[in-house]
C-alpha cells in the first residue's frame, strides 16, 4: 500500500536529499563509488546490500563523518558536503549507529534529552543560575521528550540507566533520542539487528507512525527484506559500493543484478 | 530506612528535576549544612583551621579538576598551574589597590583565560597525548615562576597577601576566613549538583562516553572540552586564591608544584570521577589522612613502648598511607564515592534486601 503512492510521484513531490556521483575511498578500497540517490519529503527510502558492500559508509558520508572524495550531498537545498557532523545535525538531520552508540551512565531520560541538544542552549552561566536561566528550557524540553517517550513505549524505564537494557529496548531508546531532536531526515542504520519478529514488527511501527505524525523523511538501511518490501516506498541496492538496482521495492528484488548479489553473498535472505 | 521514600509523587516535572527530590535527603543535608555553619563555634579552633579549612577550599578546587576529568572525560596533569595563576594574580590585584571581590575575580578569569588558550592547543591531541601536555602547562609554569622574580616577589619568592576584606569588611578571624571558604565550596558543589541536570552537563558526558554519537546530536565536542576547561580553570583560579589569602598568608611557587597536581589528581580518582560526595572523601583522605594515620602511630607506639629509628617513623605512616589508597581503589575502583553509595543502597533497603533491584 505504500508502495503505491511512490508509483504516482506527483510533480509537487519535494526532494529533502540528493547525493550525486559520492565516491569514498579508505586508503585503496573503494567502499562507495558512483552513487546517486535522491529522498523526497515524507517517503521512507530502502537501502540494502550484502556486508561490507558501503552502506554505513553511504550514510557516514551524508552525516559528515567520513566526508566524500567525490560527489555533493545537498540537504533541502543546502551543499553540505565535508561539513562537520554537528553541523550537519544541526540542520536537522538525525541518525542511529549500527553498532549502538548510547551514553553509557546517563539514564534512558537523560539520553533522549540529549536528543534535544539542538533546540536548546546548555551554557555555564545558565547551569550555575539553573533556577532562573535553566529550568524553563529544561521543563519545556522535558515536556518534549516525554511526548517521545509515550510514542515509544519506554515509560517505565525512564529512570534507568541504558547500560544494562536489552538490546530491542537499547534501539528503541536510540530511535527516541533521534526523533527528540526532530529531524527532517532521520537515517537509520540496521535498526532492527538482533531483534526478534515481535520486535521487528514493533520498530516497523514505530518508523511507520513517526513518518505519519511527525513528518520525518527515513532512510532506512536493513537486512530484512520483508521489512523493506512492507514499508519502503523506494530503494536503492549496493553492491562492492556500487549502485546495482534503484526504484520500487517489489521491482528492484527482482532486478537479476540484485538477486545475483544476494544469492551470491548471502543464502539467507 | 527505605520508607523515606514512600508517598513520594512527582507530579510535576520540576518537582522531579529537584536537586534532592527526596525531603529526607533535603533535611539531612539541610542539617549537616547548619553544623558546618556552626563548626566555628562547636570545635576547637585547631581543627577547624587546620583541618576543616583547607579541607573545604582543596575540595572546592578539586571539584573544578572533576569537572575537566571525571565530566568530561579529559585528564588534566597541570591543575595546580591554574591554581597558581589565580593566586598570584589576585595577591598582585590585591597589593594593585583592586579590593578583593575583584581581585579573586580577576585571578579567576586570568586563569580561565590560559586555561582555554593552553586547552585550544592541547585539545588537538587525545588521551595520553593531552596528558602530557597538560604536564607541559605545569612546568612551563614553574618555569616562569622560578625565572621571574616580579611575579613572585624577589630573592625570598614570596609574597605577602594584603589584609582580607570582602563588602567593605577586614576579615581577619579565623570564623570569617572559614565562612569564605564554606561559601566558595558550597558555591562550586551547588554549580556541580546543577551540572547533573543541565544540557551542559549531558553534553560533557556524551563527549566523554562518544563523541562520534554526541557530534551527530549537534554537540561540538571540541567547543564543550573547551568550556570544561576553561570553567575548571576559572574554579582552580579562585580556589587558589582563597588558599593563599585564608590559610597561607603568602604565596610561594612551592605551594603550586607538580607533586600538588598529582596530589589533585589522586583526590579525584581516590574520591571517584564525576562523584561530588566522593570528592568530599577523597580531598579528606588524601589531605588529612596523613595526619591521622601519623598520630595514630605515634599513639600506637607510645602505648606498646615501640621504638623506632626516627626515619622508621617518618616512613612507616607514609606506607601506611600509601597502601590505604590502594585497598580502597582495590575494594571499589570507582572510588569512595561508589563505597559510599554502595552501602547507602544496601541500608535503604536493610533489613530487606530482597527489595534490591
Ligand atoms: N573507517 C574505515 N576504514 C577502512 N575501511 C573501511 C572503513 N569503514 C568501512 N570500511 C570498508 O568499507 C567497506 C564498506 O563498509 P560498510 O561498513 O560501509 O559496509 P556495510 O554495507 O555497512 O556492511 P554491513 O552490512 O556489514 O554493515 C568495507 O569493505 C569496509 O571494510
Ligand atoms: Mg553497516
Amino acid at each position: 500500500m505504500s508502495a503505491t503512492s511512490a508509483t504516482t510521484a506527483s510533480p509537487a513531490q519535494e526532494t529533502v536529499l540528493e547525493c550525486r556521483g559520492i565516491e569514498r575511498r579508505f586508503g585503496g578500497l573503494v567502499a562507495v563509488s558512483g552513487v546517486d540517490m535522491t529522498i523526497d519529503r515524507g517517503e521512507i527510502f530502502g537501502l540494502v546490500g550484502p556486508n561490507g558492500s558501503g552502506k554505513t559508509t553511504l550514510t557516514n558520508a551524508i552525516t559528515g563523518f567520513y566526508p566524500p572524495n567525490k560527489g555533493t550531498i545537498v540537504f533541502e537545498g543546502v551543499d553540505i558536503t565535508g561539513r562537520r557532523p554537528h553541523r550537519i545535525a544541526a540542520l536537522g538531520v538525525a541518525r542511529t549507529f549500527q553498532n549502538l552508540a548510547l551514553f553509557n551512565g546517563l539514564t534512558v531520560l537523560e539520553n533522549i534529552m540529549l536528543g534535544r541538544h539542538i533546540h536548546m542552549r546548555p551554557g555555564v552561566i545558565r547551569t550555575a543560575l539553573y533556577w532562573w536561566l535553566a529550568r524553563p528550557e529544561e521543563v519545556a524540553n522535558r515536556a518534549f521528550c516525554e511526548e517521545i517517550i509515550e510514542f515509544l513505549q519506554l515509560e517505565s524505564i525512564r529512570h534507568e540507566l541504558v547500560d544494562g537494557l536489552p538490546i530491542g529496548l537499547k534501539k528503541r531508546v536510540e530511535l527516541a533520542r533521534a526523533l527528540a531532536a526532530e529531524p527532517r531526515l532521520l537515517i537509520l542504520d540496521e535498526p532492527m539487528a538482533g531483534m526478534n519478529q515481535e520486535e521487528k514488527e514493533y520498530m516497523a511501527r514505530f518508523i511507520l507512525d513517526a513518518r505519519a505524525e511527525r513528518g520525518v523523511s527515513v532512510l532506512l538501511i536493513e537486512h530484512h527484506m520483508d521489512v523493506i518490501i512492507g514499508i519502503c516506498d523506494r530503494m536503492l541496492a549496493l553492491n562492492y559500493g556500487e549502485m546495482i538496482g534503484t526504484g520500487i521495492p517489489r521491482d528492484v528484488i527482482r532486478d537479476p543484478r540484485v538477486v545475483q548479489a544476494y544469492i551470491g553473498d548471502t543464502h539467507a535472505h | 530506612m527505605f520508607y523515606r521514600q514512600s508517598g513520594i509523587r512527582h507530579t510535576d516535572y520540576v518537582s522531579d528535576s529537584k536537586l534532592f527530590p527526596i525531603p529526607a535527603d533535603r533535611n539531612l543535608l539541610l542539617l549537616i549544612l547548619l553544623i558546618a555553619l556552626a563548626a566555628p563555634f562547636i570545635l576547637a579552633p585547631f581543627y577547624v583551621n587546620s583541618y576543616i579549612l583547607p579541607w573545604l577550599i582543596w575540595t572546592a578546587a578539586a571539584l573544578g579538576l572533576n569537572l575537566v576529568i571525571g565530566w568530561a572525560g579529559q585528564l588534566h596533569l597541570g591543575y595546580a598551574a591554574l591554581m597558581a595563576v589565580g593566586a598570584y594574580t589576585s595577591v598582585h590585584a590585591a597589593r594593585f589597590g583592586i579590593p578583593w571581590e575583584g581581585a579573586l575575580l580577576i585571578g579567576g578569569a586570568l586563569s580561565a583565560v590560559i586555561g582555554s588558550l593552553f586547552a585550544f592547543a592541547a585539545l588537538r591531541v587525545k588521551g595520553l597525548y593531552l596528558a602530557l601536555t597538560t604536564l607541559a602547562l605545569q612546568f612551563v609554569m614553574d618555569w616562569v615562576l622560578s625565572h621571574s622574580p616580579t611575579i613572585t616577589g624577589g630573592s625570598h619568592a614570596s609574597l605577602q597577601a594584603p589584609t582580607f576584606r570582602l563588602l567593605g569588611q577586614a576579615i581577619t578571624s579565623d570564623a570569617g576566613r572559614y565562612y569564605v571558604a564554606l561559601g566558595w565550596c558550597v558555591l562550586v558543589t551547588i554549580f556541580l549538583l546543577n551540572l547533573r541536570r543541565t544540557g551542559l552537563g549531558r553534553a560533557l558526558v556524551a563527549v566523554r562516553e562518544k563523541d562520534y554519537a554526541a557530534a551527530i546530536l549537534g554537540v561540538n565536542s571540541f567547543l564543550y572540552k573547551i568550556i570544561a576547561f576553561a570553567t575548571s580553570a576559572f574554579i582552580a583560579g579562585i580556589s587558589g586564591g582563597i588558599l593563599v589569602v585564608c590559610y597561607y598568608f603568602l604565596v610561594t611557587p612551592e605551594q603550586f608544584t607538580v607533586a600538588v597536581s598529582i596530589q589533585l589528581l589522586a583526590m579525584v580518582i581516590v574520591g571517584g570521577l564525576a562523584s561530588i560526595i566522593g570528592t568530599y572523601l577523597g580531598v579528606g583522605l588524601i589531605l588529612l589522612a596523613p595526619g591521622v594515620v601519623n598520630r595514630l602511630f605515634g599513639a600506637l607506639a607510645g602505648y606498646f613502648d615501640l621504638r623506632f629509628s626516627p626515619e622508621t617513623f617518618a616512613h612507616i605512616p607514609n606506607a601506611v598511607y600509601g597502601a590505604l589508597i590502594i585497598v580502597f581503589l582495590i575494594i571499589e575502583p570507582m572510588g569512595l564515592g561508589k563505597i559510599y553509595r554502595n552501602i547507602r543502597d544496601y541500608l535503604l533497603v536493610w533489613p530487606f534486601d530482597q527489595l534490591k533491584k
